[in-house]
């Protein structure tokens, strides 16, 4: 008897508890609920916040950019320009964008590739803060040769931003995938989350960094760098928007591909006159 | 509620409180304002200044070489070729990396402070772009770099505005006094033939020739830049009102096409003539003021010059290149092709 005592007080002391505990639970929801219930109630009434940026609503634009391989001709003058552009580190191991030159031999089935941070295209230009593609081929047996512009993607679905532990890089709404540098923490996630090799880490910063298409540049009606010095027009930029801008020309008029599309990312560059060795 | 429950519970409040105070704490205001992020980086990012200020900027103050620039062929809209100030000059803006551009100024732009750079290593900046290389699209003009200018500078010729207008100005009206040269011009013909008309004589003919080239080649004799005992001795006395005098006298005098070279040499000289039309002209009648017209020269004086250009005795950046490539033969076949054209 004693026994069964013992064990109906322990019930309904059991009981209590659970009383207790289901009501706390119950209350704070309801709370939580009725809080967000009212939040958005307010957001309706107020028109959506948009980012302090004079003359530019982000609701408005869709970027997207282009390249067309076939015009390419290795200048790499944007590749300098966006180094300055951007404050990126003079050197030859930090890059928000790149030139590849892909060359096959006659005979040979696979391609030579190299980039402007070559140890011989660094002697051909004479300094790590100069870039030059050397004229390494002009003796061989060239079969066929081009040249290939790559940057940040903006994917739609992007995985850098997937994997960023502090909320440090997201997508605008406008469709570019930037870094608060204030908020990243350095740990690189990122670097190895992107299947382009977009994004490089600044020592001197202690930050990730990557190419945004010049978003200072773009909210202010300018063309991002790289464009804007590229001497024929191989890089190409604009508002999917709008039906006349140059890059809804672009797409309209090429049949166009994009790096990678197996890796689920949805890219945003999209690209003109480039093989299948190209990823 | 036991002691122990209690406590446990009072615990895991605490934990919670503190928690939710800290998060609220240590979240900026606008994080989640737009998504999972701080929403006041956005307008942070986008508030950077841009360095490259397109050609607009240069505009306002270097209308002159814009105007110039605008029309030329590095300004091709067709086809979306499209040389910008800033792709040679470097940017306008404020910066802090240096790349190939020498004046690095941070917190300046120009004009105020920054001082743009003026390229002075041509050769190197527009092969860049134009240095012949597999993998460049046809439809890029690209050149081989040794035959086609040695180690000149690509702006002794071209003019990086309009790089296919050659940089001399167009042909001014004649400066001289054609008959006040004509007195002066006396003492020329024993050696250059009457009224410079050449042929047998020893000198070159000079009716004909390009005022400019004249002026340049007498003032080089003058100052010793060019040598030649007569020459020297003969120019030393002349003023350079003078000089500009005879140069006009000679330029409006009628020439003599002496068809005096070899006719099957000539034929053969068709293929070599190639190299120096772009600044000689297809028919040795050259576009440019101060650069001289071959046709109807005295072979033996082509011939001298080039071999003294391929010597190094008479120097000039473009020539000496171009006359040591050339093998004899192809020297003597172009010489009886420029002998043998029209000299007007």
């Amino acid at each position: 008897m004693v026994d069964n005592d013992e064990h109906a007080k322990h019930q309904s002391e059991r009981r209590n508890f659970l009383r207790i505990f289901g009501a706390t639970v119950g209350c704070s929801s309801l709370a939580i609920a009725t809080g967000a219930a009212l939040r958005e109630a307010t957001a309706a009434d107020t028109p959506a916040p948009k980012p302090d940026i004079p003359d530019y609503d982000w609701t408005r634009h869709r970027w997207a950019f282009g390249v067309d391989a076939t015009k390419c001709i290795g200048c790499l003058r944007c590749v300098e320009a966006c180094k300055i552009e951007n404050n990126v580190p003079a050197d030859a191991h930090h890059f928000r964008t790149w030139v590849e030159r892909y060359v096959t031999l006659e005979g040979e089935e696979k391609a030579h590739i190299d980039s402007q941070s070559d140890p011989v295209n660094i002697e051909a230009s004479g300094s790590e803060g100069a870039y030059r593609f050397a004229n390494r081929y002009k003796d061989a047996k060239v079969e066929r040769a081009f040249f290939v512009p790559k940057l940040c993607n903006q994917c739609t679905h992007p995985a850098c931003v997937q994997v960023c532990p502090t909320g440090a890089t997201y997508k605008t709404l406008d469709g570019v995938v930037v870094i608060d540098h204030k908020y990243c923490i350095g740990c690189q996630y990122c670097v190895q989350a992107c299947p382009y090799g977009a994004r490089y880490f600044n020592e001197e910063k202690g930050v990730t960094d990557k190419c945004t298409w010049c978003y200072h540049r773009i909210t202010k009606g300018l063309q991002p760098a790289c464009v804007e010095v590229c001497p024929v027009g191989a890089r190409v930029f604009g508002d999917r928007n709008d039906k006349q801008s140059p890059i809804s020309l672009f797409l309209r008029d090429n049949r166009v591909s994009v790096l990678r599309p197996e890796s689920g990312n949805a890219p945003n560059v999209f690209y003109v006159g480039i093989d299948k060795e190209v990823i | 509620m036991p002691k122990h429950i209690a406590r446990l519970v009072f615990l895991l409040l605490a934990f919670a409180v503190i928690a939710y105070a800290a998060k609220q704490y240590f979240t900026a205001d606008s994080f989640y304002l737009f998504g999972h992020y701080r929403g006041l980086s956005v307008a942070e990012i986008a508030s950077d200044k841009p360095k490259f200020k397109t050609p607009k900027s240069c505009e306002q103050c270097h209308a002159g070489q814009y105007a110039e620039w605008a029309k030329s062929v590095h300004n091709n809209v067709d086809l979306g070729k499209v040389v910008r100030c800033e792709v040679c000059h470097g940017p306008a803006g404020s910066r802090d990396v240096k790349g190939r551009f020498e004046h690095v100024a941070t917190g300046k732009d120009h004009p105020n402070g920054l001082k743009m750079a003026i390229p002075t290593e041509t050769a190197k900046l527009c092969t860049l772009c134009h240095e012949q290389m597999p993998g460049r699209p046809v439809q890029q003009r690209q050149i081989v770099v040794v035959t086609h200018a040695g180690t000149q500078q690509c702006t002794a010729c071209h003019n990086p505005h309009s790089p296919k207008t050659f940089k001399v100005a167009a042909p001014a009206a004649p400066k001289g006094d054609a008959a006040a040269g004509k007195a002066i011009a006396a003492a020329c013909a024993g050696c250059h033939g009457e009224a410079g008309i050449g042929g047998k004589v020893s000198g070159p003919g000079l009716a004909g020739q390009k005022a400019d080239y004249l002026v340049v080649a007498l003032k080089a004799y003058k100052t010793g830049a060019r040598d030649n005992p007569l020459m020297s001795a003969m120019a030393k006395d002349l003023s350079d009102n003078d000089i500009d005098n005879m140069a006009a006298y000679f330029a409006d005098a009628k020439c003599n096409s002496a068809g005096n070279g070899d006719k099957k040499a000539a034929v053969a000289g068709l293929s070599v003539a190639a190299r120096c039309a772009a600044c000689h002209g297809a028919k040795g009648i050259s576009a440019q003021p101060s650069w001289p017209n071959l046709a109807g020269q005295s072979g033996e004086y082509l011939v001298s010059s080039l071999k003294s250009y391929k010597a190094g005795e008479r120097k000039n950046g473009m020539m000496d290149g171009i006359a040591k490539d050339l093998s004899d033969a192809d020297a003597a076949n172009v010489v009886a092709y420029f002998a043998n054209a029209a000299c007007r």
